[in-house]
């Protein structure tokens, strides 16, 4: 156990209600305690479209069970069919404090009234406490889609693609789908389903109709893909779709795949790179000495840290001083990446922690989520809240991936790196006693950089050449 | 006034999301939310005061959490280590704050065990909060936190005997905390057989026992201080013989610790609103031993309201139910002349809100657990002037052409005593005429 200051993932059953509420015709009951049903009004607050989540909670409570009241999970359950009665799939969704009050959970669902028809209720025999959100998302959204196969459909005449992208609250979530669909449409083949946000869950059953499957996002389409390779063969696309180095590649690999003409596809590529896509003319503007020397820490979770490292390493020529991930689990599989365009790749879960690696790195721009910003600004270093989760929920969903989204990454880093050069680090004549050191070593991390700045200009206001214990401790009153 | 219970689900914001706001209200604290990922990621993404429109949340430093990994539950004692060391880091703590619930519990977590050592080896004044402990009523409240919060920090104030009692009646001492600022501290010994008023609740507005402290000192009662008030060190005593004057409607759980400590807890309406306020001063003075009237007061303040009021009379007002402060709310808005269409009461606490329930105009309908979807087609179908919303339910609404604003609202700009009862009304007028301009846009 430790004490943190602050999590980049949530439970599990938070993923599992992210994946839910993207596929249309889902409906998901949340067992969970009284207080701990947040996700209606996060999603209320993050959409910002008005409708309602398809979410309901079933009370845990004690006591015993003869009021009317919600609580009962049966009751419940038949409660939603009747509630909602166009939902073709029930989720059962377990909070932690659920899973560990060691409850059973029904087996089957009442027909909705008057249709002789049973929605299908899907249970996750795998939840377990401690789980966390990305992992649960991810076997979830399997678990959804084996719900579903009970035929093998045809395979389109002409050539499709799924997309497998971020769920719901992804920033940008539905602008990346958009912006690969667009590509995908400009090469000629046809996206048969975005999966998850988007899908409904007849897509759902109709995925072995496409040709091959493009993982936009790992993170949560892994397991789906690999499992739809399995069981019908579909070949899967897995280079991140970031920068227009990535794009090219996850374009020319589609060509392939589908048996397009290699010449059109490339004069496609010709094509987007002279009108959408920036990042390359931004890269050949700037004179070298915008990116020479300067250092880049990225943290995130793992297709964006990845995609950003690649296209910020080949693509724009910064220095890629540290790159971490949040995600324990995928944790091979990043520093195996990671390690091609980073010395220093780490897995940490803790933000103390990555601020320690950040602050070891000195890095003059930090890449991160939301939790790297206090980070950063106690540097004094430039910040870019690229990787989710991130906090800003914008009207209009801008995409990093894809040549659109390269463009959008070229003008985030004209904006931080535009007119400023390397600052010598470090300040050169204030000094500081070993008694201001101990001082500072008991500031938590992620405050210190800013404390030691307020020190030394207060040093430098009061006209003293070095930090004394007395000049820290006033400087934080 | 009917009361109907529903048994739904009532859309209410989870009690834990104050966490953040009571970590900006009071400087000195350092809470420590110990349970799993749930816990830490609910107070991480909803914001201290979530205006539907939210705002990225604020991440205050002095809140951190103890992430118990299910699979390699703690030893005893562990959980006190950890925090003693975090402490470490912060200058200047009064209190620490142990929020544990039943998850932590069910881990195996005593958090009243881990409290008890951590404030033996850090010296410091600890106390638990458990959001999912059981209540007399069932149902929560979104303000359920601050209201257990409330309850620590009263078990907290130095306990009054007595013998002190003659001591602090002592001209000396008189006076008390607002004494002072209001510029009449001494003079006031004219009221000898006077028991010390504390004013309780307010969290929301920092202003709030200010307003209400002069308001009663015009009445010719000193208020000894406020819990919160401005800091653990300043609480004042509080025990047998104290005189406590609620302020919000939630706070049951407060109340009845303070009770339980032997103080007179006044049993009148809250002070929202000009006749909660006239009500709230004159029971307060009369059981501080003090006899006034407020009716003179209570007058003039409805006939300042009187351009106000003529705005607001006949609008229907809609209120689905979160922080418990609906309930004087409409009961001001219904005397103001608005026509309250329906109170949603998440929880409902019939013996300690008698008084207000008693206030409430014959045409009020309270519903007690009210569920979500219905409240939401019973509003399609009334289509009220506004709907005082929770935040689950307000972009919803908004989106289907209700006029929405959030209790919290209201809160923040400080519903208490005669200026309060201005402000709702200014909110309120605001709203409705900023809809209006908005309406009469060509789009």
């Amino acid at each position: 156990m430790k004490l943190l200051r602050g999590v980049y993932e949530g439970p599990h059953s938070h993923g599992i209600l992210r994946v839910a509420a993207s596929v249309r015709g889902v409906h998901a009951l949340l067992r969970a305690l009284p207080g701990e049903a947040y996700f209606r009004t996060l999603y209320a607050a993050s959409e910002r479209t008005g409708e309602m989540a398809p979410v309901t909670l079933s009370p845990l409570r004690e006591g015993p069970d003869d009021s009317k009241a919600p609580g009962n999970l049966a009751r419940d359950l038949s409660g939603v069919v009747r509630r909602h009665p166009k939902t073709e799939i029930l989720i059962l969704a377990r909070s932690e404090a659920s899973l560990l009050s060691g409850e059973g959970i029904p087996a089957a669902l009442p027909e909705v009234e008057g249709t002789a028809r049973t929605p299908r209720l899907v249970t996750f025999p795998w939840e377990r406490p401690g789980m966390r959100e990305t992992e649960a998302a991810e076997l979830a959204l399997e678990d959804l889609i084996r719900s579903r196969m009970h035929d093998r459909p045809e395979r389109s005449p002409y050539p499709t693609v799924n997309l497998f992208g971020p769920p719901i609250f992804g920033p940008g979530a539905a602008a990346e789908y958009a912006e690969a669909e667009r590509l995908l449409d400009m090469i000629g083949v046809e996206v048969n389903a975005r999966v998850p946000l988007g899908a409904n869950t007849g897509d759902l059953g109709q995925l072995p109709r496409a040709w091959a499957n493009v993982l936009l996002y790992r993170e949560v389409g892994e397991s789906a893909t690999l499992y739809l390779q399995d069981e019908f063969g579909m070949p899967r696309v897995m280079t991140p779709m970031i920068g227009a180095a990535g794009t090219g590649a996850v374009l020319r690999a589609l060509g392939e795949l589908c048996q397009l003409d290699p010449k059109s596809v490339q004069r496609t590529i010709w094509a987007e790179l002279a009108r959408t896509s920036k990042l390359p003319w931004y890269a050949r503007l700037e004179p070298p000495e915008t990116f020479q020397n300067r250092r880049v820490a990225i943290f995130g979770d793992f297709t964006y840290p990845l995609g950003l490292g690649y296209a910020l390493a080949r693509e724009v020529g910064l220095q890629i001083i540290t790159c971490g991930t949040y995600l324990t689990h995928l944790e091979r599989d990043f520093l195996f990446h990671a390690n091609t365009f980073t010395e220093r790749a780490f897995v940490e879960d803790d933000p103390e922690e990555v601020a320690a690696r950040i602050e070891a790195a000195e890095p003059d721009l930090v890449i991160g989520t939301h939790l790297e910003e206090d980070v950063a600004d106690s540097f004094g270093v430039p910040f870019l809240p690229l990787c989710p989760p991130v906090t800003n929920r914008p009207f209009v969903g801008r995409p990093l991936m894809g040549y659109a989204g390269s463009s959008v990454l070229a003008d985030e880093l004209d904006k931080v790196l535009r007119g400023k050069r390397v600052e010598p680090t470090g300040e050169a004549g204030i000094q500081w006693t070993d008694e201001a050191l101990q001082e500072v070593s008991e500031v938590p991390l992620f405050l210190r950089g800013r404390a030691r700045r307020l020190a030394e200009e207060r040093a430098r206001r009061q006209g003293s050449g070095e930090v004394t214990r007395e000049i820290f401790l006033e400087s934080r009153s | 006034m009917t009361i109907l219970n529903e048994s739904g689900i009532p859309d209410v914001l989870p009690p834990l999301h104050a966490v953040n706001g009571l970590a900006e209200r009071l400087a000195d604290i350092l809470i420590v939310v110990a349970g799993t990922q749930v816990e830490a990621h609910l107070v991480q993404s909803l914001p201290d005061a979530p205006s539907p429109n939210l705002p990225p949340s604020r991440r205050n430093p002095r809140v951190v959490f103890a992430v118990i990994d299910p699979g390699d539950p703690p030893q005893q004692g562990l959980l006190a280590s950890r925090i003693v060391e975090g402490a470490a880091g912060f200058r200047g703590t009064g209190l620490v704050l142990l929020v544990a619930g039943r998850t932590a519990e069910s881990l195996g977590v005593d958090a009243a065990f881990e409290a008890r050592l951590v404030a033996r080896k850090l010296d410091l004044p600890v106390e638990v909060v458990n959001p999912d402990a059981p209540r007399e009523v069932p149902d929560i409240l979104s303000s359920d936190l601050e209201d257990s919060f409330l309850a620590a920090l009263v078990n907290l104030c130095p306990k009054r005997k007595t013998s002190d009692l003659v001591e602090t009646s002592a001209p000396a001492k008189r006076g008390g905390l607002f004494g002072g600022l209001l510029g009449r501290g001494t003079e006031a010994s004219d009221s000898d057989g006077g028991r010390p008023v504390v004013l309780l609740g307010g969290i929301h507005s920092p202003g709030a026992a200010q307003t209400l402290a002069a308001e009663l000192s015009r009445a010719g009662v000193e208020v000894a201080g406020s819990v919160p008030g401005s800091g653990i060190g300043e609480l004042p005593p509080l025990g047998e013989g104290t005189v406590v004057a609620v302020m919000d409607p939630n706070l049951t759980s407060a109340a009845s610790v303070a009770e339980r400590r032997g103080a007179t807890v006044v049993k009148t309406l809250m002070p929202v609103g000009v006749d909660g306020t006239a009500r709230f001063v004159q029971d307060v003075a009369g059981e501080a031993g003090s006899r006034t009237s407020e009716v003179a007061r209570a007058r003039s303040a409805w006939e300042e309201l009187g351009v106000l009021r003529n705005r607001i009379r006949g609008k229907r007002i809609f209120f689905t139910g979160d922080t418990g402060l609906e309930i004087p709310l409409a009961r001001f808005l219904a005397d103001a002349g608005a026509v309250v269409l329906e109170v949603g009461a998440p929880r409902l606490d019939r013996r300690f809100l008698a008084a207000e329930l008693q206030a409430l105009g014959p045409d009020v309908d309270v519903v007690v657990s009210p569920d979500y979807r219905g409240q939401t087609n019973r509003i399609d179908e009334s289509r009220p002037d506004v709907v005082i919303s929770s935040p689950g339910l307000h972009l919803p609404l908004v989106a289907r052409g209700h006029l929405c604003r959030s209790p919290r609202d209201f809160l923040e700009a400080g519903p208490y005593g005669y200026g309060g009862a201005r402000r709702i009304l200014e909110l309120l007028v605001l709203t409705m005429e900023r809809a209006q301009s908005l309406d009469s846009l060509n789009l």
